[in-house]
């Protein structure tokens, strides 16, 4: 007398679930370029490390009391590993019903659900694969009655955002509530050419605007990943995708109660750079590659950049300074001259709330010469977005450290700096600062004086000589305004230090960030 | 022998242009150089080849996409 017939049965039901939708559904996805959810979930975790939770849900078909067949529900999720470390993951299963939600009496993820209940209660990391178009007209006619907004909300993926990391990784077509899921992330990514992204597809656009647009042009990654940064980075291949979700965990701790992971590593600290000698042209109208200057700081191929193709005057990157993980903010001279546009005001207010609910420290490494001016810029509300990120920058409490490469000017100068905190600011010989750049400046502030002059040219000229004069680092390193000019071979081993040295405060201050007021 | 559009990757004016067409161009070569918030912006070549056309004149305005030239490479 055993259990051996219901094992059986056991058996029998899994290996319906792991034919999702049937092969014909599974050829038909395969088709497109695209991957099962049981194929993404392996292709991303350690090998056997997935326990899937919820196998045998879905819907069955019996003959004469005997099971025939169960069409799985269209979602796969459980605990499974990567890098050794748990996390929860789940995603939609597009082969059956298109991954669109289905009725059960508790939903196993996409939208709350046991994954994310899993991910708040072990204070684990969520890693979302969404396929999904969200709500069907249809499920009207299996209920009966038509459901309010909300009825599977939002709320625990909210809550998560104080957490626990969060991934989202749009895999397919998302629509709708799945479309809407992928923003509530604290990092997410999205398949170049197979996925696309937006708050409603080709057939409603049209129906609603009598725009005829096919939905890579509404929602590929050239649109919501390099235009609108509705979607954080874009990833090559489905494949490339995942190793992309590894790197950024890499980066992450488990949750907000601990620190990031520090790895080892055999990149000397006091490593001197020669080339950051030169890689500021003494002709200040002349550009140089910030990205570079950022990969010689940091250590060795330890940056992974966030964001890297929307607002381009900015480079937000994590990083590591001898083994820790930092948040590296760069103003990139080659695009605006590095002012702060609405897209740059964006992405730092983000990456600067993602490095301070993570306790990971910030490192700017700054050449601003201010917000962005002009009537494009005010239409964008540029002040204002610009002004979030002020707000954000002294609401952080996580320590930052400010090294001036070049210009730090005005309102977005000061969005750099940790006011609320040591304020330790080290400058480049090449540095600058000032309310505002002496050009412009002069010709506002003496205008009557220069308008007056027998050649009001040459006046302004004079004065902004006069007033360049002034604008030596090594005279406010006198007044111990700026607290160090250092040489710029000294970077590294500078900030290594004072890195090494922040861990135990960092350690002291784990935990849930709190945030008060109301962020313009 | 591909074409290659080069295109501004910001919104300012032409400043100086370095090359014309016919002119045979390393990659990273500079092609012109564009004025943009009080920094010279260099344009470069993104691969080797000859330049096939130059689609702007120095002072001209140019929006962020605006193709500049075209490489044939």
């Amino acid at each position: 007398m055993t259990w051996k017939a219901e094992a059986d049965e056991i058996a029998a039901r899994r290996a319906f679930a792991h034919g999702l939708g049937g092969a014909e559904a599974v050829d038909k996805h395969h088709a497109q370029g695209r991957l099962s959810v049981r194929e993404r979930i392996a292709g991303l975790c350690d090998p056997s490390s997935f326990q899937e939770v919820g196998t045998l849900t879905g819907k069955g078909a019996y003959v004469e009391g005997k099971l025939a067949k169960v069409t799985p529900a269209p979602y796969v999720m459980g605990l499974a590993k990567i890098d050794g470390r748990p996390v929860a993951v789940g995603g939609e299963d597009f082969t059956v019903r298109g991954g669109t939600s289905w009725g059960s009496d508790r939903r196993k993820g996409g939208q709350g659900g046991f994954v994310e209940d899993l991910a708040h209660e072990y204070r684990i990391p969520l890693v979302n694969l969404i396929d999904g178009a969200g709500g069907t007209v249809t499920s009207a006619l299996r209920r009966g009655y038509t459901v309010f907004p909300g009825v599977h909300g939002f709320e625990r993926s909210v809550e998560l955002m104080s957490e626990v990391p969060v991934v989202c990784a749009v895999m397919g077509t998302a629509a709708g509530g799945p479309a809407g899921r992928a923003i509530l992330a604290h990092w997410s990514v999205m398949v170049k050419g197979t996925s696309q992204v937006f708050a409603a597809g080709p057939p409603v656009v049209e129906r609603s605007l009598g725009q005829k647009i096919d939905k890579e042009a509404l929602g590929g990654a050239a649109v919501a990943v390099d235009m609108a940064g509705t979607i954080d980075n874009a990833a090559e291949s489905e494949s490339g995708c995942f190793a992309m979700i590894r790197r950024y965990l890499s980066y992450m701790p488990q949750n907000v109660w601990e620190l990031p992971p520090v790895v080892g590593t055999d990149d000397d600290p006091d490593r001197r750079e020669e080339a950051l000698l030169s890689i500021v042209p003494r002709e200040r109208r002349q550009p140089y590659n910030m990205r570079k200057l950022v990969s010689l700081v940091a250590d060795r191929d330890s940056l992974f950049e966030i964001q890297p193709t929307f607002g381009r005057a900015l480079i937000t990157t994590l990083a590591r300074m001898n083994g820790k993980v930092v948040g590296i903010i760069a103003n990139n001279p080659m695009v605006n001259g590095g002012a702060m546009d609405v897209k740059a005001a964006r992405k730092q207010t983000h990456f600067i709330t993602l490095c301070d609910t993570f306790h990971i420290p910030i490192v700017f490494l700054v050449d601003v010469p201010g917000f962005m001016v002009g009537l494009q810029a005010e239409q964008a509300a540029t002040l204002r977005e610009g002004m979030r990120s002020v707000y954000t920058a002294l609401q952080a409490t996580v320590p930052m450290l400010t090294v001036v490469i070049r210009k730090c000017y005005g309102m977005a100068g000061m969005a750099a700096t940790d006011k609320n905190g040591l304020d330790f600011k080290i400058a480049w010989p090449s540095a600058e600062w000032g309310s505002l750049p002496v050009e412009g400046g002069a010709a506002a502030a003496f205008r009557r004086e220069i308008e007056s002059a027998a050649d009001p040219k040459q006046r302004l000229a004079e004065i902004e000589a006069e007033l360049r004069a002034l604008a030596s680092p090594f005279l406010t390193a006198e007044a111990f305004a700026v607290e160090e000019v250092i040489d710029p071979r000294e970077t590294r081993a500078y900030l290594c230090r004072f890195i090494d040295a922040m861990q135990g405060r960092l350690a002291t201050s784990v935990g849930i960030k709190r945030r008060a007021g109301v962020p313009p | 022998m591909a074409k290659k559009e080069i295109r501004s990757e910001i919104t300012g004016s032409v400043w100086k242009i370095l090359k014309r067409a016919g002119d045979p161009v390393e990659e990273e070569d500079s092609l012109m150089i564009l004025e943009s918030m009080k920094m010279e912006i260099p344009v470069l070549a993104e691969a080797k080849g000859k330049v096939a056309e130059i689609r702007v004149q120095e002072n001209d305005p140019v929006a962020e996409g605006a193709v500049l030239a075209v490489l044939e490479v």
